[in-house]
């Protein structure tokens, strides 16, 4: 569709040391982003085959209630290090409600359904999303904030050193960017380690692989399913908390929506019971997502939508070319 | 009336349809279907069979009649509540025929196919565009009937695309991709600006005067006109008394005035009705109990010699025929689309919702289901008579203002708590249902009768009208 003459041109335009450290940087940005919104949803879909539809839901509620705890205490905590520490007390806030949250539906609503055929839990997930988003709905408009628009209230309490852009060696460096990538690597980190470090680590990897194989050997795996799906709420809801921040995503109804997608396409194009696939595919999405909106910001294609319309094109490039994903185990592949 | 002509639905000017078909794999069903006896004519045992549909198609047909009864009754105000509007019941039908084609796919195959709503928005993108001449070849005159025959067959087109590279992979995995394939289209006609001066808040039909009419095409007498605004008025038998002026004539004086909500009411309901008596028959024909096979069990339906690919493209092609022409359908009605209400996967979400509720894997249960949520919703809304003008009404000044706790009074509670709040009840019902009623009002009704409805009904019919002879 581009003319060869342009095609030279894009070429040539990404070929500029500064746009080409800035395409990188804003990629990195947003695979961290992307990982940290798929970890969650892995880790359930890995061990458990449950794709959860609710994952959307459950990180706007973890944006809202890390913005609940930054705005409530804001006054108290100025200056960078102050929100900066009140923001990682918000993180444990969130990631330990959530957890709790996430075990407790476990066990009431999922647990029943796993002698069903596995659609059922997609159809369940997907009521329990519409529950929670509802009753999300009724609660911030009965505190008066206006549920379908970016809760600015939670943005303002960035503190100045994240808010501003920095000039590093000529480049404008956005404080935010370096903040996400930053809690990315950590996450990442934290989820690595919980993987290979830690007991529930060692059943998830089991489970993974074969799960009534695991049970043969006496890995608890109800017990397991339980703990998993509330560390996966807990990591989704930080998620949440994270992207209150960032004013493209912000707390709002929305974002279960804008987030839900993403995250499907990152997990299934990870492959199945892989976080290594998840976060190569974090990775890949970020970095095109990056590089397909410099084409449009810099007018080279003039078409908006194209970085939404890539990460879907990915999803089915992949799904038709390689369905268990990038990392996935063929025999898993299928249920 | 319905038991004696059980067939002439469209003669009956009746509208929609449904009831039940069979689909279930107990072999009652069609043990129920084959006991004939010889002495019988094939005509009386095929009458017997649509008792059941009879029954539905009258009281569809009757509903507006019905609905005017009683809202100006005694209990009009209650009524009113409680009852759907005439129009609400137009969207009952298309979104019906929608939901139902998803059902044919996702809950007679076990493929769940979340990007359905590509289907239902190409048809609805298709009427319009071709409305406002943006389509080759095809002029803004169309007649509204080969709009939809063309975007069904559109879409058995791009069903086959998608199914040839979606139909490789299974379970969440085949969710995932048709839903990828419904978000590119989705993503794609928000931005495109060919469509229109604002893609992304939809498009609207501009130019066409008249409105989209269902009936036979290019015979002008065999066609009325939908529309909210363009629709048809029809009016039926004579006035005698006014057209003589004689007076004494009045008791033989009758009429039938439809509005244009009516009239769209009974012919977008006839559309629907005969598309559910084609899907009903694809799914009583061998070709529906292998796709029945493939959902219980695949391999083994492959084992027993059966091309279950071919199988099920053919399904989907045909799900996503019924699909375009529900979206078809749509918007000859509502004449404008937006990408969030047609090509976004929540459409195929409400389908989804729809088909639980009604029954998974049985073709009338997903109608049933979406009047139920649209009913629903009605009740919890301001507009068209719910329960909050019923009680902002009659609860009185005094008990509205009335404070719960800490300054929150009755009436705010009720528009926090009620007002618009269907989603939330809906949402919950429909756990509910997954949970405990995992076959939805239909399919528990079939199993609780021990067979498809319609053939049950038809067996209670034999057991007590004998004799009849043709």
């Amino acid at each position: 569709m581009i003319p060869l003459v342009s095609l030279v041109d894009a070429v040539l335009h990404f070929l500029d040391p500064a746009v080409l450290a800035r395409v990188l940087f804003d990629g990195l940005a947003k695979a961290s982003i992307y990982v940290m919104i798929a970890a969650g949803l892995t880790l359930i879909f890995g061990l458990m085959g449950v794709l959860n539809f609710a994952h959307g839901s459950l990180t706007a509620i973890g944006a809202y209630l890390g913005g609940l705890v930054m705005v409530t205490f804001a006054a108290s905590a100025s200056g960078n290090v102050g929100r900066i520490a009140l923001f990682f007390v918000a993180i444990v806030v969130v990631f330990a409600l959530l957890t709790a949250f996430g075990g407790a539906m476990e066990v009431s609503l999922i647990r029943p359904l796993y002698d069903r055929p596995p659609l059922y839990q997609i159809l369940l997930t997907f009521g329990i999303t519409l529950v929670l988003e509802e009753l999300l709905r009724m609660v911030l408009l009965f505190y008066d904030i206006q549920p379908s628009t970016d809760w600015l209230e939670a943005q303002g309490t960035r503190p100045e050193i994240i808010s501003k852009t920095h000039d590093v060696f000529g480049l404008g460096v956005e404080g935010l960017e370096v903040f996400q990538i930053l809690l990315g690597v950590a996450i990442t980190a934290g989820v690595w380690i919980f993987l290979t470090r830690t007991r529930y680590g060692l059943y998830i990897r089991a489970g993974s692989e074969d799960g009534e194989m695991a049970q043969a050997l006496g890995v608890n795996v109800h017990q397991a399913f339980t703990v998993v799906f509330g560390v996966g709420v807990g990591i989704t809801g930080v998620a949440g908390a994270l992207l209150m921040w960032d004013s493209a995503w912000a707390a709002s109804i929305d974002l279960g929506a804008e987030v839900l997608l993403p995250a499907f396409v990152v997990v299934i194009v990870g492959g199945l019971g892989t976080f290594r696939g998840t976060v190569v595919a974090g990775v890949l999405v970020g970095f095109v997502d990056a590089f397909t909106t410099e084409l449009f910001t810099s007018n080279i294609v003039g078409f908006s939508a194209l970085p939404e319309l890539f990460i879907f094109l990915i999803l089915v490039g992949t799904l038709v070319l390689r369905p268990q994903g990038l990392f996935g185990v063929e025999e898993v592949g299928g249920h | 009336m319905a038991i004696s002509e059980p067939t002439d639905a469209p003669d009956d000017g009746a509208t929609d349809d449904v009831a039940t078909d069979g689909g279930t794999a107990t072999a009652d069903s069609a043990d129920v279907a084959s006991e004939t006896t010889t002495d019988e004519h094939y005509l009386v045992e095929y009458l017997r069979e649509h008792v059941a549909h009879a029954f539905v198609v009258a009281f569809f047909g009757l509903y507006p009649f019905a609905h005017t009864f009683l809202t100006g009754s005694l209990v009009g105000a209650e009524m009113a509540m409680f009852l759907p509007r005439v129009q609400t019941m137009i969207t009952v039908f298309y979104f019906g025929l929608f939901a139902m084609s998803f059902d044919f796919i996702s809950g007679y195959t076990g493929y769940l196919s979340f990007g359905h709503s590509a289907f239902y928005g190409l048809g609805a993108y298709f009427v319009i565009l071709v409305a406002n001449g943006k389509v080759p070849l095809l002029g803004s005159g169309t007649p509204f009937m080969m709009l939809l025959l063309i975007a069904g067959i559109l879409a058995v087109v791009m069903a086959l695309v998608m199914g040839s590279v979606a139909f490789r992979l299974t379970g969440v995995y085949f969710a995932m991709i048709t839903l990828g394939f419904a978000q590119i289209l989705y993503v794609f006609f928000s931005n495109w600006d060919y469509l229109g001066s604002n893609p992304r808040d939809g498009i609207a039909v501009l130019g066409r005067q008249d409105g989209f009419s269902i009936g036979v095409p290019y015979v002008d007498s065999l066609n009325m006109s939908i529309g909210q605004l363009q629709g048809d008025t029809f009016t039926w038998g004579m006035d005698f008394a006014a057209i003589t002026g004689i007076d004494a004539l009045s008791p033989i004086s009758h009429t039938i005035a439809l509005g244009p909500g009516e009239v769209s009411y009974y012919m977008v309901g006839l559309v629907v009705l005969v598309c559910y008596f084609m899907l009903q028959r694809i799914i009583h024909s061998p070709f529906g109990r292998a796709m029945i096979a493939i959902r219980e069990n695949e391999e083994r339906a492959r084992a027993v010699g059966y091309d279950t690919f071919r199988l099920k493209m053919g399904a989907f092609a045909i799900s996503g025929f019924f699909g375009a022409v529900a979206g078809g359908l749509f918007t000859g009605y509502r004449t404008s689309v937006a990408p969030e209400n047609s090509f976004y996967f929540l459409t195929a979400g409400d389908a989804l919702l729809a088909s639980i509720i009604g029954g998974f894997g049985t073709i009338a249960g997903p109608l049933f289901g979406r009047l139920f949520h649209e009913g629903l919703h009605e009740f919890l809304t301001k507009e068209g008579g719910g329960l909050l003008p019923y009680l902002r009404s009659h609860l009185g000044e005094g008990t509205l203002n009335t404070v719960i706790l800490d300054g929150f009074t009755v009436s705010e509670a009720i528009e926090v708590f009620l007002n618009g709040r269907a989603g939330l009840y809906i949402g919950l019902l429909f756990v509910l249902f997954v949970l405990y009623v995992p076959n939805g009002l239909l399919g528990t009704l079939r199993g609780y009768l021990g067979g498809t409805v319609a053939g049950q009904v038809a067996a209670a019919v034999k057991r007590r009208v004998r004799g009849w002879k043709l």
